[in-house]
C-alpha cells in the first residue's frame, strides 16, 4: 500500500499514547471504568495502528513475533497460577488469597490488579498476534 | 436521546444490509458500533462502552476492511 506523510506522522505520534492509555486502563481498572480486557484491546489497537501504518516488518522489530507469543502463553500460565493460589489459600479458584491474612503493606485489592494486568497482557498480545499473522505480506 | 440513537442504529443497519459497496457496508457497521457505544455510555455502562469502542469500532472494523481489501469490493449477488 502507498504510504503518505500524514499517515506516517499521525501513527507515530498517536500510537504511544494509545499504548499508554491501554496501560492506564489496565492498572486503574479496579477503581475507574476499564479493566483487563478493555486495556488489552486498547493496547492491541495501538499495535494494530502501527502494523497498518508502518508495515508489519518495521513493527515486528519493536514487537517481535516470538515475544508476543511468549507473553501470551506466560500470561495465561501466570493467570492460572494466580487462580490456583486462591485455591491453595482456601478461598476457592480465583479467590482472594489475601482475604484471610493481614498484610499491612499490600492492600487486599492488589489481587484484582494482578488479574487485570495478566488478562490485559494476554488479550493485548493475543489480538496483536492474530492481526500480525493476518497482515503479514507475501503469503 | 437514547431513542434517537436507537432509531439511527436501525437506519444504519438497514443501509449496511442494502448497500452494494462492501467497504461502505463495513464503515456503516463501524458507525453502528459507535452509536451503540454512545447508547451504552448514556445508560451508565462505561465499561461496556469502552469494550464496544475498542472491539467494535477499532479492531473489528480494521479486520473487516482488510478482508474487503483482500477479496472483492463489489457485491454481485
Amino acid at each position: 500500500m502507498k504510504k503518505t506523510t500524514i499517515l506516517d506522522l499521525v501513527s507515530r505520534k498517536l500510537a504511544p499514547f494509545m499504548l499508554l492509555f491501554g496501560l492506564y486502563l489496565l492498572s486503574y481498572g479496579h477503581m475507574s471504568p476499564g479493566g483487563g480486557f478493555q486495556g488489552g484491546v486498547v493496547i492491541a489497537s495501538g499495535v494494530i495502528l502501527l502494523f497498518v501504518a508502518q508495515g508489519v516488518g518495521t513493527t515486528a522489530s519493536l514487537f517481535p513475533f516470538r515475544t508476543l507469543s511468549l507473553v501470551e502463553a506466560a500470561a495465561f500460565l501466570l493467570l492460572l497460577a494466580a487462580g490456583l493460589a486462591g485455591l491453595a489459600a482456601g478461598a476457592g479458584f480465583l479467590g482472594n488469597p489475601m482475604a484471610g491474612v493481614d498484610v499491612r503493606a499490600v492492600p487486599r485489592v492488589s489481587m484484582i490488579l494482578v488479574y487485570n494486568v495478566l488478562i490485559g497482557l494476554k488479550v493485548g498480545a493475543g489480538i496483536s498476534f492474530v492481526c500480525m499473522y493476518l497482515f503479514r505480506e507475501g503469503r | 436521546m437514547v431513542e434517537v440513537l436507537l432509531a439511527l442504529m436501525v437506519v444504519n443497519s438497514i443501509l449496511a444490509l442494502q448497500i452494494r459497496d462492501m467497504l461502505a457496508a463495513v464503515l456503516l457497521l463501524g458507525a453502528f458500533s459507535l452509536l451503540s457505544c454512545l447508547v451504552f455510555f448514556l445508560m451508565n455502562a462505561p465499561d461496556v462502552a469502552l469494550t464496544e469502542a475498542a472491539v467494535g469500532t477499532g479492531v473489528g472494523t480494521v479486520v473487516l476492511i482488510w478482508i474487503v481489501y483482500k477479496t472483492e469490493r463489489r457485491d454481485e449477488a
